[in-house]
Formats: structure tokens, C-alpha cells, sequence
């Protein structure tokens, strides 16, 4: 029996390779959805935050332009329909805070319940417990963005074009790709100046403001413009948008893919040498459960 | 253990004796309430950049409403914007509207949130067993962020300001003070309540973010009250901040002061902060008592 028991940790401990840090990110995965479902208003946040956040959007839209076309708009980008517009950027948006806010404070959540440094000596590579946080996250957000975009269709009239649905995942595929690197760069704030919840807040609202959310970067200042080109989020929402408004017909799609993909290697890049340095850093202080 | 010693601890012991046997249970503490109000202070100047943040912060959350009503309605405040708002510049509708709602916000992640602090630096269970009345707590907690908040909307309207080139009316400074204390006083009744429902449910992440995104929405921050359908504007009535932000919109923008329409909002104001007084009162009575009988105080 004790033979037996040495032999499945052995086994448990010389566990490595693709398929076990898969493992190892879906059980943390799953883990967090339990811990979310213990907390019931959990739930009723995870099915009204969508609208929440989009309704604002429409009745200000609404107070301003007074219908549902928008000459101003159409000047723009070429459409005057305003409201899918809005829709389709903003359903983006909620996968991407889902995917900053919520991988970016996953690891000062363990540190908080005291699980951190436990889950540091597990057989698994320090990326997977980021990875697991994430692929969370990218099950959380892409419910959310699939609860607002039908309701959208049902209760505003929102359009899609469903020929572009097959494009605008692979632009979320490479879009994931690209956050992760500024992820990262989040996870490194958090764990470096331990209350960076403020920090996280500021980075993302930046990035949130500089994105063509709710409207094109043509309107933004013109240095914010630059900042904008260079956030994988821009790419990201625009191409989410023009695959779905256009379907395969999207004008801007090479520009879009083009970016992100380069986007995606300069960032992954920065974000995942900045965790190495980071890590090793906390490690060496051993602050790595300091609050 | 010395003879020296356990004469000093007799005498510590008889000291602490002689303060409980005289102790009188009061319906409220004020020094307690500074106390509180003061040590949430002090902690809060360790961070001197919270506060600067958190007074930027919403300028990044409302450039957004702007940039969008200028790509939807071009750069000039539209027509059908002035004619159901009775404003003539977006801009200056929606600064006012957001240094008004940060009071809101303030009292719904600041007071609420004290106790889950409190709660996860471990003190909870050791203030609550403390001879104070819970009220001297909780107003400590509304006193210090209210300071906090003041800050941080002022740091908003003077930067808001500058960067949108905006102007209000000075004759605004004395009513905009007297409503907003009126209001302030209700919004503590609003925070109690918030504090009990998160000893109830515990993650205020969620809580929170559900009561301020829900107010936020149907308060008249980024368009006027007319804009939202009818049974949502009586919802927003009954949120103290919708009277603040409509009577200071009006009377920063204008200048006109109309003693009537001013009387008004502020007897409404001061009903509705008795009645979230007594309802944040009762919640929190209840909320305690309920965490207590289940030995969840400190749990998370």
C-alpha cells in the first residue's frame, strides 16, 4: 500500500509536459468558478454585469443623437448605426476586463486567502497558475460577451453579420495571445507593490479609454492616437467589430490581423521575461506572501 | 515572574476593572467616531497617491462619455440634447454630474467596504467587542471618508476644469455646500446599509460593484433624468444623489438660484436621509445580529 502511494506521487511529481500544465490551468480554472458559485450574488453579478456596463453607453447615446442613426458617426467610420457599433465594442470590452482585472488579481487573491506560496511549490510551471487564472477568465468573459451580444439582438436591434463569427473568434484567439504579455506586466504590479489594485485600475481604464470602445480613434487627441495603435486592445476591438458589422468584406481586416499578430510577439515577449525577473525577485526578497 | 512585576499587573488589572465598572453604555460615542475617523486618516495619508489616483481616476471613466458624444453627435453639443437636458454644453453637464456621484461611490466602496478591511487585517471581531456603540463606528468610517472623498472631488472638478476649459457660476459655492451635506448625511444612511449587507454576503467585490454600477446607471450623471423611462427616474428619486447632482447641475450651470426650487430639493433631501438613516440603521442592526448568532464575523 505505502509502495503503492510513493509510486502515484512519484508518478504525480514527475508529471511534466503540455498536457500536464493543461491539467494543471483547468483544474485551476475550474476551481475558481466553485469559489465563485459559493458566493451567490456571484452569480447574479455574472449575468447583469454586461448590461450594466452597456446600458449607460445606450442612454447616452440615446440623449445625445435622439434616434438611432448618427450622421456624425457615419462621417467617421461609414455607418450610422451607432448602436451596434457600440454593442460590438463593448461586448469586446467586457471580455478584456474580465481577462486584466481578473487574471491580473488572481495571484493577490491566493496570496490573500494564504494559498499562494503553496501553489508556488506545486510541480507546475509559475506561467500555468497565470494561464489557469486566465482561461477562467476567457470562460467568464466570453459568456458575458454572448449574453450581451443576444441580448443586444433581441432588445436593441443589434445586427450581426454572421458570416464574420468564424473571423472574429480567430481575431479573439490572437487578441488572447497579446493581452497575455500586458497581463503579465499586471500580475509583475501586483506582485511587486502587493496593494496594486490601483495601479491595475489605472493601466486598464487607460487602456479602456484609448481603445475605439464606443468610439473610432479618429476622435481621440492625437498623442493618445499613437498610444492607441500600440494597444493589442485597439486591434482587438476593431477587428472583433469589422468581422462581425462586415462579415468576411471588412475593409480593415489585413491591418487588424497584421498588428495584432505582430502586437502579439512583442508583448508576449516583454510580459513573459518581465514575470520571469519579477517572480524570481519576490522569491529571492521571500515576499511573496507579504501583503 | 518578580513580586515587582505581578504588583504591576494587579494594579493594571484593578485599573481596567475600575473603567468597566464604572463604563456607562452611551447611544453614541463621538470620541470613538474621531477616534476611527482619525486612524482610517492616518492609514489613508500613508498612501498620499490613493487619494491624488482616485481623483484622477474618474476623469478616465468619463473622457469616454465625451469622446463617444462627440463621435455620435459630432463636437457641438446636439440639439436634441439641449432641448430634453435644457444644457447647452455637454462637457460641463457631465463634470458636474460625476464630482456629485463620486460622493456616492465614495459611501458605497468607502463606508461599506471599512468592515470587510477590518475583516481581512483580522480587527474586526476585536472592534466589535470593543463597549462602543456600532453607530461610532460606522460614522468614524462615513467621517473619514467623506474627508477622502471631498479631496477627491475637488481634485476632479478643478482638473476637469482646466482640461475641458469649463466654467461654473461662484454663487453656486454656498447652496452647492448646503445640499451636499444634506446629501452626504443621507449617503451615510446609504453606506450603513451596504456595510450590513456585506457582513451578510461577505464578497463586497460583488456587492459593491452591483449597487454603484446600478446606481451609476439610473443616477443622471452623463445624461439628463427625462433620458431614462419613467418608473426608472422614480428609482432614481429615491437615491439621494439624483436630487444633488439635478439642483447643483442647475444652480453651478445657471447661476440662478430659486429659493423655492431650492427649498424643495433640500426638505427632500433631508427626508430622504432620515429615511436611509433609519433603513442603513436597521439593516446593519440586523445584519450584525444575524453574523453573530451564525459565528460568521470573521469569516470570509
Amino acid at each position: 500500500m505505502e509502495q503503492e502511494e510513493k509510486t502515484i506521487f512519484q508518478k504525480m511529481w514527475n508529471r511534466e509536459g503540455a498536457r500536464a500544465e493543461l491539467r494543471a490551468a483547468n483544474a485551476l480554472a475550474l476551481k475558481q468558478w466553485q469559489v465563485e458559485f459559493s458566493y451567490p450574488l456571484s452569480v447574479l453579478w455574472f449575468i447583469v454585469m454586461p448590461f450594466l456596463w452597456f446600458i449607460p453607453l445606450i442612454i447616452a447615446g440615446m440623449a445625445i443623437t435622439g434616434g438611432a442613426e448618427s450622421a456624425a458617426l457615419e462621417g467617421l467610420v461609414g455607418t450610422s448605426d451607432w448602436i451596434t457599433y457600440i454593442a460590438l465594442g463593448s461586448a469586446y470590452t467586457g471580455l478584456a476586463i474580465s481577462l486584466m482585472w481578473g487574471t491580473g488579481q488572481a495571484l493577490r487573491r491566493e496570496q490573500n486567502v494564504g494559498t499562494l506560496e503553496t501553489l508556488m511549490t506545486t510541480p507546475m510551471k509559475k506561467e500555468t497558475l497565470v494561464w489557469g487564472s486566465m482561461l477562467h477568465n476567457l470562460q467568464h468573459g466570453g459568456l458575458g460577451v454572448i449574453l450581451q451580444l443576444t441580448a443586444s439582438i433581441l432588445l436593441f436591434g443589434v445586427t450581426l453579420n454572421w458570416w464574420g463569427i468564424i473571423p472574429a473568434l480567430m481575431i479573439v484567439c490572437l487578441s488572447v495571445i497579446g493581452m497575455q504579455g500586458l497581463i503579465f506586466t499586471v500580475v509583475c504590479v501586483v506582485l511587486v507593490a502587493k496593494q496594486g489594485w490601483m495601479i491595475v485600475e489605472f493601466i486598464s481604464s487607460t487602456l479602456l479609454l484609448i481603445a475605439p470602445i464606443s468610439y473610432p480613434i479618429a476622435v481621440l487627441p492625437t498623442v493618445l492616437q499613437y498610444f492607441s495603435y500600440a494597444s493589442p486592445l485597439t486591434w482587438s476591438v476593431e477587428g472583433f467589430r469589422g468581422f462581425l458589422m462586415d462579415g468576411i468584406a471588412y475593409s480593415g481586416a489585413f491591418n487588424a490581423i497584421v498588428a495584432l499578430i505582430i502586437l502579439d510577439v512583442i508583448f508576449v515577449i516583454v510580459g513573459g521575461l518581465l514575470f520571469k525577473r519579477t517572480e524570481r525577485y519576490v522569491r529571492m526578497k521571500g515576499a511573496l506572501s507579504q501583503f | 515572574m518578580t513580586h515587582q512585576t505581578q504588583e504591576d499587573k494587579d494594579e493594571v488589572t484593578h485599573q481596567s476593572s475600575d473603567y468597566l465598572e464604572t463604563f456607562k453604555p452611551r447611544a453614541m460615542d463621538w470620541s470613538a467616531a474621531r477616534t476611527f475617523a482619525m486612524k482610517n486618516l492616518r492609514i489613508a495619508l500613508r498612501y498620499p497617491a490613493n487619494i491624488m489616483i482616485w481623483g484622477f481616476l474618474p476623469l478616465l471613466w468619463f473622457a469616454p462619455y465625451i469622446l463617444m458624444a462627440t463621435a455620435v453627435g459630432g463636437p457641438e453639443t446636439t440639439a436634441h440634447f439641449t432641448e430634453i437636458s435644457g444644457y447647452d454644453d455637454f462637457i460641463q453637464f457631465v463634470i458636474i454630474g460625476w464630482f456629485v456621484f463620486l460622493y456616492l461611490d465614495n459611501s458605497i466602496w468607502g463606508i461599506g467596504n471599512n468592515f470587510r478591511v477590518e475583516q481581512f487585517s483580522g480587527t474586526l471581531e476585536p472592534l466589535f467587542s470593543t463597549p462602543v456603540p456600532r453607530i461610532s463606528i460606522l460614522l468614524g468610517a462615513a467621517f473619514s471618508d467623506s474627508i477622502q472623498g471631498t479631496i477627491q472631488a475637488m481634485i476632479l472638478l478643478l482638473l476637469s476644469m482646466s482640461i475641458f476649459g469649463v466654467s461654473y457660476s461662484l454663487t453656486a459655492i454656498a447652496p452647492t455646500i448646503i445640499v451636499l451635506l444634506i446629501m452626504v448625511i443621507g449617503l451615510y444612511g446609504f453606506g450603513f446599509m451596504v456595510a450590513g449587507m456585506i457582513l451578510v454576503f461577505k464578497d463586497p467585490s460583488v456587492l459593491t460593484q452591483l449597487v454603484s454600477e446600478t446606481s451609476y446607471m439610473i443616477s443622471p450623471v452623463n445624461y439628463p433624468i427625462n433620458a431614462l423611462p419613467k418608473p426608472v427616474q422614480f428609482a432614481a428619486y429615491l437615491l439621494p444623489t439624483t436630487i444633488g447632482i439635478i439642483t447643483i447641475r442647475e444652480i453651478a450651470i445657471t447661476g440662478a438660484w430659486n429659493l423655492l426650487n431650492f427649498s424643495q430639493a433640500v426638505l427632500a433631501l433631508g427626508g430622504l436621509a432620515i429615511v436611509f438613516w433609519l433603513l442603513g440603521l436597521a439593516t446593519f442592526q440586523f445584519a450584525e445580529k444575524w453574523t453573530k448568532q451564525r459565528g460568521h464575523m470573521g469569516g470570509f
